[in-house]
């Protein structure tokens, strides 16, 4: 059979069919599919591209490297604000880090010279067709309306193949369009705020630092302060829980209260004086057969949290896993909200490529036998199916946390297949006089789906003695334990992630990114989320005199409007709009009291640094910090006491490379401060004190 | 002016996150009593700086309040 021809025929007397991909790659496992293995890899000025016939016709593909072009101002200048004229550059000119966008644009512009036909085939998504119009239109001379969309959610060479075939025009000029409006929104609200703050500092006698805040930074940094609020002042109230010891036939077993907090010492110790050396009776005895059907199919915000709380890793790290199977076309397009598995994968050929890795081969033959129809979650997304296996064996040795990932990913697909597993639950209710107590507990009697699953599942079993109504138990001790309240817990990376979905803000591509940009301008510390002063203060400054900023009302309401452009492919300079008259009233607010927000800013600053210096109180003068000090003469780093000028001679070296983090306990030895040292591939814990007794000679 | 307990602004002695602990701290005391039948106001003190549960302002307050 004739190979069908990739969108159409091109007029092939005037040049090839010039494909841009998202990344290097994406644009081999592209070749390599659409040829069949006759690609022939070149190098223009340095970059890959990679060339090939196909029914006649010549195709070059390239790739991009991310974002090529980025928004900014014409001025540049750190001092400015407000600003609102925006444009798109190559981000070479805006990051000394992109050099190499340079060179693939001018890669692409030569390519495009000879190209008669342009197809983009960036993900599909509002960041992939961002990248792919803006090159179209910069690089290849405003091409973005002409040029082919392939759509696919799997680099495998089947959904490659029929992406080609199917290609369209003008298949995602909503999604570019609103990808546009949301660099540009956000680079109006995050630079001219952000210009603010930090001209507010640096005018209230600080050295110039940048104090970013963002469109969805603030509202984030704002659901951290409010709940470290919450922990800092917390005051907890005493209650008291009693728990019972029974006793029959010499077999004992426990039965909690049935008020889960009594509030007083003397109702609890009275619970004590009045069952102690009584009889329980067993009043109620519930069991019943629950079941528990299978989780519903991955997006990426599922992914993130399971990951997080079966593997302790963090949304953005998970996402970064997720994106080099992807690209080795391990897993489908991992950037989707959609918890749906829609036939059209084909879940035989995925089943089928599963059973050829052996520990899930028993797996997948059970699931084909039963005739396979997964499970479906509620969340759907118009661009990609949820997160799935492609089928297909890696071809080279995953490392520990892909190969993690990967069997999450893999576990999760078969256990949607699986039937429900089935649970007995049991409620006994023990009566002593006046007083009930009671037990609960709960076995799984039939896996399901949870054998798929395997060590990922979260139910336990707790067993609980064979009990009948009308059973008589000894009262053998009546235990009651003092409890506190306990403070809130702060949030992590996973349950903050969970949080701006439910709030609305963000997108499911960026909000690993803003947390890590949190953790990375210092606003909070990155493993326990603890906000830092520095943090606190700037929330502090924007709730006073420009609240709107740290809501999430104002930017769940432009994450709506964004959507609509999405949809609707219009109203983008509606929002744009809109976006300047808001920030320019919040700077009016800001610039009004710029003295009052630069002495806030400023004090935290100062205490940030403050902090960031001192390791520790001084074990030798018992007054003075031990502190960090950079030796003008050989401008080498070391420790000094502070009360160096009133005597004290303290002193120790320091490792000369790497981030000197401290902690906040010292030396179990010696009582001098420890220090963790980050830079190498693990942090190193150190004692400084270089005469400490823990240390092995 | 500055809180007597950090460096941040106060209008009155205490910053905010300070003002908003002791209000914590003293709202909290009646159910303390309550709770354990009776209890003096510094005991009830002692007991909340030394409670691993309490927050870092709340314990601060509390040592504010027994030095006065």
């Amino acid at each position: 059979m004739a190979r069908k021809a990739f969108g159409g025929v091109s007029d092939t007397n005037r040049g090839y069919t010039l494909v841009i991909c998202e990344k290097p790659e994406a644009a081999r496992r592209v070749s390599d599919a659409l040829s069949r293995g006759t690609t022939r890899a070149e190098q223009v000025d340095g970059i890959a591209v990679f060339k090939f016939s196909r029914s006649g016709e010549e195709f070059v593909v390239c790739a991009a490297q991310g974002h090529l072009y980025g928004v900014s101002d014409p001025s540049d200048e750190r001092a400015v604000y407000p600003v609102f004229d925006v444009e798109w550059y190559s981000t070479d000119l805006l990051n000394e880090d992109s050099a190499y966008a340079a060179r693939r644009i001018s890669t692409v512009r030569k390519l495009a010279a000879g190209a008669s036909r342009f197809v983009n085939a960036c993900d599909f998504d509002v960041e992939g067709e961002t990248i792919g119009y803006n090159l179209l239109r910069y690089a290849c001379g405003g091409k973005e309306k002409e040029a082919l969309r392939a759509k696919f959610s799997t680099l495998t060479e089947e959904d490659l193949v029929k992406a080609f075939e199917d290609m369209k025009p003008q298949q995602g000029l909503g999604l570019a369009r609103a990808g546009r409006a949301r660099h540009a929104i956000d680079f109006v609200w995050g630079v001219n705020l952000s210009r603010a703050l930090s001209q507010s500092a640096l005018g209230s006698g600080h050295r110039f630092r940048t104090v970013s805040i963002g469109r969805v930074q603030g509202p984030t940094l704002g659901f951290l302060v409010q709940r470290e609020q919450e922990i800092r002042e917390f005051v907890p109230i005493p209650y008291w829980k009693p728990s019972g010891v029974f006793e029959s036939q010499g077999r004992k077993f426990a039965a909690g209260y049935v008020d889960e907090r009594i509030e007083t010492k003397r109702s609890a110790e009275m619970v004590r004086e009045e069952c102690l050396g009584k009889e329980a009776v067993a009043i109620a005895v519930r069991r019943n057969s629950v079941q528990v059907g299978p989780p519903v199919p991955f997006n990426i915000g599922d992914l993130q949290k399971e990951a997080y709380r079966v593997f302790g890793y963090t949304p953005s790290r998970t996402l970064q896993i997720a994106e080099r199977l992807y690209l080795g076309a391990l897993i489908s397009y991992p950037r989707t909200g959609s918890q749906k598995l829609p036939p059209s994968i084909n879940y035989k050929e995925i089943l089928q490529g599963i059973g050829r890795i052996r520990e899930y081969s028993l797996y997948a033959d059970e699931v084909m036998k039963t005739g396979p129809m997964p499970v479906q979650g509620g969340k759907s997304d118009p661009a990609h199916p949820a997160i799935h296996p492609t089928g297909e064996k890696p071809k080279r040795a995953l490392d520990a946390p892909e190969a993690a990932v990967f069997d999450l990913i893999i576990r999760r697909f078969l256990a949607g297949f699986g039937p429900s597993a089935r649970r007995e639950l049991a409620d006994v209710s023990l009566a002593v006089e006046d007083h009930a107590f009671r037990l609960s507990g709960g076995r799984t009697v039939f896996s399901g789906w949870m054998r798929y699953y395997g060590r990922y599942v979260g139910y336990k079993d707790v067993d609980i003695p064979p009990v009948s109504e009308g059973d008589r138990f000894r009262v053998v001790d009546v235990l009651v334990e003092e409890k506190f309240d306990q403070r809130p817990t702060r949030y992590n990376q996973s349950s903050l992630l969970e949080k701006m979905e439910k709030e609305g803000i963000g997108t499911k591509a960026t909000r690993a990114d803003i947390i890590a940009t949190l953790v990375g301008r210092g606003y909070v510390s990155g493993g326990s989320m603890e906000i830092t002063d520095l943090g606190l203060s700037v929330v502090e400054v924007m709730a006073r005199y420009a609240p709107a900023i740290i809501t999430t009302s104002l930017t769940r309401e432009i994450e709506q409007k964004l959507e609509a452009v999405e949809r609707e492919g219009a109203g983008e300079a509606v929002l744009l709009r809109e976006t300047v008259r808001s920030v320019t009233n919040q700077l009016a607010e800001l610039s009004t009291n710029e003295e009052s927000v630069g002495r806030g800013i400023d004090t935290a600053l100062m205490g940030t640094a403050a902090k960031q210096f001192v390791l520790g109180k001084c074990p030798v003068c018992k007054t003075g910090d031990l502190r960090i000090i950079r030796s003008r003469a050989t401008k080498k780093r070391f420790v000094g006491c502070s009360n160096y000028s009133s005597g004290c001679r303290a002193s120790a070296p320091l490792p000369q490379r790497g981030t000197i983090k401290t902690t906040p306990r010292p030396c179990e030895h010696c009582s001098w401060p420890v220090i963790y040292v980050m830079g190498g591939r693990r942090p190193w814990r150190l004692c400084v004190n270089p005469a400490c007794p823990g240390k092995k000679p | 002016m500055k809180c007597s307990l950090c460096e941040r602004e106060a209008a009155s002695g205490l910053c905010q996150y300070h003002e908003a602990a002791k209000a914590k701290v003293e709202l909290a005391y009646p159910s303390w009593v309550n709770a354990y039948g009776r209890m003096e106001w510094k005991d009830y003190l002692d007991n909340v700086k030394r409670n691993v549960q309490t927050g870092q302002w709340a314990k601060e307050i509390a040592e504010f309040l027994k030095g006065d």
